[in-house]
């Protein structure tokens, strides 16, 4: 315990000792007194004490859900796990090359502590920079929706434990390349890499997932479609159509039997290519669904409204025609057990430590 | 497993071979008493803090049997009792001094009351009191290695291992960690000196091990080591005349530039000069100096990373596959 103690000081020391620590920080803070300032009446938006015509008034939302919102979109959505995350990677990335550079590692391995609860205390020490940044963000978000929306939501502090867990599967990956290469810069470089190829996997499943769901929908219309002609088929042999009539509809359905083999055959296609996507997302860490879980448990915690990324990013479809097809993307997505999502995150973050653990453990320095 | 209770380090047959093919240790086998300074030599790449490294649990050997403190090589728990001082150690910049001895103290399991009482005694002992509220990036390299020695020394060890202690430190600083060692030694404790400065440990060691090539090429006491090279040089005033040595069979005599003359004897024991002291005096020949002399720590560390055939020194690193090569560290 003693030692785990010391481990932890010294690392908020050395946190603290950092000037990216404090920059995030008040960062953080000026993010939460930009929401502080800005409010919503019945004329629009008020800054300050100046009032800005806006069409999002007190009768569209109340001031309670407009902070409620403006915490999960933007604070936690936008702030927290993108700018902040990202901040928190440059200032954490360097603890485990710095950990094990030439001179300081001796003086830590001589110690009559295991080399496993070594490393996964420093571990954990990372861990402890964007706890503190969450902590602060959203005591600071409680406060303000407490005073200026008039509603004290205890269930903020979810975001605590979720954007933690979030920050654990890049920050696991950054340990592990930290280990490897013994580099800051190159740990930071291809965690960010490794951060932007599973988001773009993110995105390509759910593009994915659009495109199956619409072709899924043409694909009905077009085996209603082929009914009715067969029916009206069936009436022309029973009426007194001519021959020449009868011919072109039986063309036209041959036709439309042929589009609706290809459009099975291209439907085949893209749920092997779902499949596939899914089973390489499985074994990854899920970020963005761990972040929109956050948002759904407050949908319940805190009486919000849900704001869902991929609504965001699927607004151009919801607002043609496929809408059936957004709205079962959205449902597909929100269906997602946690699970599923934050299990097999976990299973990849234990998978990516206990193979860090392993090098750590067997290194000579 | 307990091992000779003279015996505070107890090693045999400690092997490291780095990526299979970098030969840094070939079966050291090495004892250290109990209650002395051990002096550890040799040239760069001879495996020196390799060796240190293995049995601070650094390194993992490829082979090693024997104990440490009575407890297997590699036992954690027995690094309770061990201090270490790791060469060109580094410090976090961001800690005062006090901060660091409490750290690596807390590190060392030693509790609060008993850290807070020791870190103003170690900061006292090494000249650093009025240091210690100071971060260390502000430190020369001599106040680190003083910090160093002191956070070594927190948790009150049975054997303290350092590894270069006076490495950068002026002269004044290295007196004040000789007699911090002295301390230690006369308190019971076992040190475990690994150093290229050959008079520091010559002042200070009990015995030492001199390391060739991953092999101990010379251990024991520095008296033993030298004890063939022991002899009584006097100096006569004028020539020696002929036939007076004629008795002293391994005598031999060298005329000095400045007009005098040099008569060398071999020999451990005043008595062993004696004869020789009355035969020149029955001669009327004015003695000018009589002094016992013995081979210098340096000279035999010369002659023990000297190639005997060649007269060069041994390559320098770590013997791959019987070759010298570069590669470990020293």
């Amino acid at each position: 315990m003693t030692q785990t103690a010391a481990i932890f000081l010294d690392a908020y020391r050395e946190l603290n000792a950092r000037k990216l620590f404090w920059i995030t920080m008040i960062l953080s803070g000026l993010v939460v007194a930009a929401f502080a300032l800005i409010g919503i009446n019945e004329q629009g938006l008020r800054v300050i004490v100046w009032d800005v015509p806006f069409p999002l008034t007190t009768e569209l939302m109340s001031e309670t859900t407009f902070y409620k919102t403006m915490f999960v979109s933007f604070g936690i959505g936008f702030w927290l796990t993108w700018i902040a995350a990202v901040l928190a990677l440059v200032s954490t990335a360097s603890i485990i090359p710095d950990f094990i550079s030439g001179g300081a590692i001796d003086m830590t391995l001589s110690k009559p502590i295991g080399r496993m609860r070594l490393f996964l205390t420093k571990y954990l020490t990372g861990l402890l920079f964007v706890g503190l940044q969450v902590t602060v963000f959203c005591v600071a978000s409680f406060l303000v929706i407490g005073f200026r929306g008039g509603a004290w939501e205890p269930g903020l502090f979810l975001a605590v434990p979720v954007v933690v867990l979030f920050f654990s599967y890049l920050f696991c990956v950054c340990v592990l390349l930290g280990l490897l290469t013994r580099s800051t810069i190159a740990s930071l470089m291809l965690t960010l890499l490794f951060w932007f190829l599973i988001f773009a996997l993110h995105t390509t499943e759910g593009t994915l997932l659009m495109v199956k769901f619409t072709q899924q929908q043409q694909l009905e219309n077009q085996v209603s479609s082929l009914k009715h002609d067969r029916e009206i088929l069936a009436a022309m042999h029973e009426g007194d159509s001519s021959q020449e009539n009868i011919a072109r509809h039986e063309t036209r359905i041959a036709e439309r039997e042929q589009d609706i083999q290809r459009a099975e055959t291209v439907k085949g296609r893209l749920d092997t290519a779902h499949r596939i996507t899914m089973v390489v997302k499985t074994a990854l860490p899920k970020t963005s669904e761990t972040v929109n879980l956050l948002e759904r448990w407050l949908v319940d915690a805190a009486d919000l409204e849900p704001h869902d990324e991929m609504d965001d990013e699927f607004a151009a479809y919801e607002a043609d025609p496929m809408e059936t097809a957004a709205q079962q993307l959205t449902d597909e997505i929100r269906d997602r057990s946690v699970w599923w999502i934050i299990g097999t995150s976990m299973l990849f973050q234990v998978f990516v430590l206990g193979l860090a653990s392993w090098i750590f453990i067997r290194r000579d320095f | 497993m307990k091992a000779n209770g003279n015996h505070t380090i107890d090693l045999h047959d400690v092997k490291k071979v780095y990526r299979g093919k970098i030969h840094a240790l070939r079966g050291i086998e090495m004892q250290v008493h109990r209650g002395e300074i051990f002096g550890l030599l040799g040239p760069n790449g001879a495996g020196k803090s390799t060796l240190v490294k293995i049995m601070m649990t650094v390194v993992r050997p490829t082979t090693v049997k024997g104990t440490m403190l009575g407890r297997p090589i590699g036992h954690k728990p027995t690094l309770e009792q061990v201090g270490y001082l790791p060469e060109h150690h580094r410090m976090p910049q961001y800690l005062t001094g006090r901060q660091v001895l409490h750290f690596y103290g807390a590190l060392a399991k030693v509790r609060r009351a008993q850290r807070n009482r020791r870190c103003d005694e170690l900061l006292d002992t090494v000249g650093m009191s009025e240091w210690a509220n100071k971060k260390i990036s502000s430190y020369s390299k001599g106040m680190l290695q003083r910090v160093g020695l002191a956070q070594a020394l927190m948790n009150d060890p049975e054997l303290v291992v350092l590894d270069e202690p006076t490495d950068g430190v002026d002269p004044v600083g290295r007196r004040d960690i000789r007699d911090v060692l002295v301390k230690l030694k006369d308190q019971g404790k076992t040190v475990f000196l690994n150093s290229h400065l050959l008079s520091e440990l010559e002042m200070v060691c009990d015995r030492v091990a001199i390391l060739v090539q991953g092999r101990v090429s010379q251990f024991g006491t520095i008296d033993d080591l030298t004890r063939e090279s022991r002899r009584y040089e006097v100096v006569i005033d004028g020539l020696l005349p002929d036939g007076v040595l004629g008795s002293f069979e391994n005598a031999r005599s060298e005329s000095l530039p400045n007009g005098t003359t040099q008569v060398v004897l071999p020999g451990t024991e005043a008595s062993d000069v004696q004869p020789l002291l009355d035969t020149l005096r029955q001669q009327k020949l004015t003695i000018v100096s009589v002094r016992p002399m013995r081979e210098s720590l340096e000279d035999l560390f010369m002659r023990a990373v000297m190639d005997p055939t060649t007269g060069k020194a041994l390559g320098v690193g770590a013997a791959s596959n019987g070759t010298s090569a570069k590669g470990a560290s020293a």
